[in-house]
């Protein structure tokens, strides 16, 4: 439905976030989240930076399990 | 393979007890666990359907036919994700009005529309806002850019839709949802939720191996306990509160209205519309377009594909009238759509 872009934020300004993707660097709206910092992880779509990625998906899916085993 | 990614392939593939259905709602999902081989290691009596969250799969050919009315009677510029640009309507496609003379281009932003209106102001910019909560903040983005900027040459053709109406719409058509995590991004989790103390059980997946397997697991796993469960597998990503900065901004530029989706037909309250601060940038006003009636391909199943009533490859036209070339339904045309993962990767 939503394909979204994993991407390091490179800078903020004035609502307008460089992203860096593997390489690409391309600006977004920082409009959609608060507090975005540059070293922060994202989710990209669409041209706007939908929310913070805070881990890996293996850090993730180690939590997942542990709660359901 | 990590620990949890190889205990919940143990859960997944020693799964023997009754048979489930699980919907992944979300297009993207169904084409990565179809990418990801994830499929072929799932036992017979674990069934994946795929749901309706392909946006341009569930946007109706009115809404196509809409768009060529614009481009080709009013001679506007119009600007859409690349996927609808071939999506058939009643006479055709944006593909085929581009062949007549139309100017139809892909944008990667709905923000990318506003720059091409801004930089030329003798054109008239139409961009086709189609999707979901994860794509309709941008569409928002750029009404309040244009808005900003003063422009009169920029509007949007509005589809966007919301979920909650359709996943009641859909109840008992699976036994779990493997909800769209992109979507939980920006809603947060308390519609699950709700759904959960319903009687609806769903987990919010990522889109890694990782990720797919884990939520597969959660869900196989809580079936077989018997109770309504909600758990979000993508916290990393998706928090309860999902992002209120994007809910602002989308209750201050839309609000609900009925809205027609492929194959569901109109659900209540299951659509988004330009206030009327926000008129001026609305293309059914702007442009007085008239009521048009989309005549969809009898012979497509999209519809009932888009509701799990049967699988890409039960519809007579898959495959042979109807191919990723040749595409007779949206589900054949997006990258998201189900009859094109099914043609990709299970033929």
């Amino acid at each position: 439905m939503c394909v979204g872009l994993s991407a390091k934020v490179v800078s903020v300004n004035d609502g307008t976030a460089v992203i860096d993707a593997s390489g690409a660097k391309r600006s977004v709206s920082a409009d959609l989240i608060e507090d975005l910092e540059p070293g922060d992880y994202v989710m990209v779509h669409a041209g706007a930076a939908i929310a913070k990625i805070t881990k890996t998906d293996e850090e993730e899916a180690d939590e997942v399990m542990e709660e359901l085993l | 393979m990590n620990g949890a990614r190889q205990s919940a392939k143990d859960i997944i593939t020693s799964y023997s007890g009754r048979p489930l259905r699980i919907m992944e709602v979300c297009g993207t999902h169904t084409h990565e666990i179809f990418r990801l081989g994830i499929r072929k290691i799932l036992p017979p009596q674990i069934e994946l359907i795929s749901g309706p969250g392909c946006p341009v799969c569930v946007t109706p050919v009115g809404f196509i036919d809409e768009a060529v009315y614009l481009a080709l009677e009013k001679d506007c510029e119009i600007c859409t994700f690349g996927d609808l640009i071939r999506v058939p309507g009643s006479q055709m496609s944006l593909a085929g009005a581009r062949s007549k003379g139309a100017k139809v281009r892909a944008v990667y932003s709905p923000m990318d529309a506003v720059d091409i209106a801004k930089e030329d102001p003798d054109k008239q910019v139409v961009f086709l806002a189609v999707g979901f909560e994860t794509t309709t903040p941008s569409a928002c983005l750029a009404v309040e850019k244009a808005k900003a900027a003063g422009l009169k040459n920029f509007s949007v053709l509005g589809a966007n839709k919301t979920m909650p109406n359709a996943y009641q719409a859909l109840k008992g058509s699976a036994d779990a949802f493997l909800y769209p995590g992109h979507v939980n991004a920006i809603t947060g989790t308390k519609v699950c939720e709700e759904l959960c103390g319903q009687g609806v059980s769903g987990v919010v997946t990522g889109f890694t191996a990782s990720e797919l397997l884990t939520a597969l697991a959660v869900t196989v796993s809580l079936l077989q306990k018997g109770e309504p469960f909600f758990r979000n597998c993508y916290p990393r990503v998706v928090r309860p509160e999902g992002s209120p900065a994007a809910q602002r901004l989308v209750e201050k530029i839309m609000q609900p209205c009925d809205s027609e989706w492929r194959g569901l037909g109109v659900i209540p309250g299951s659509g988004l519309v330009l206030r009327s601060e926000y008129a001026e940038f609305d293309s059914r006003i702007k442009y007085d377009i008239p009521k048009i009636t989309g005549r969809p391909n009898p012979g497509c199943r999209c519809g009932d594909i888009l509701q799990g009533k049967c699988k890409p490859s039960d519809c007579p036209l898959f495959g042979k009238l109807c191919t990723p070339g040749q595409p007779v339904g949206a589900c054949m045309v997006s990258g998201e759509g189900a009859c094109s993962a099914y043609y990709q990767y299970a033929t």
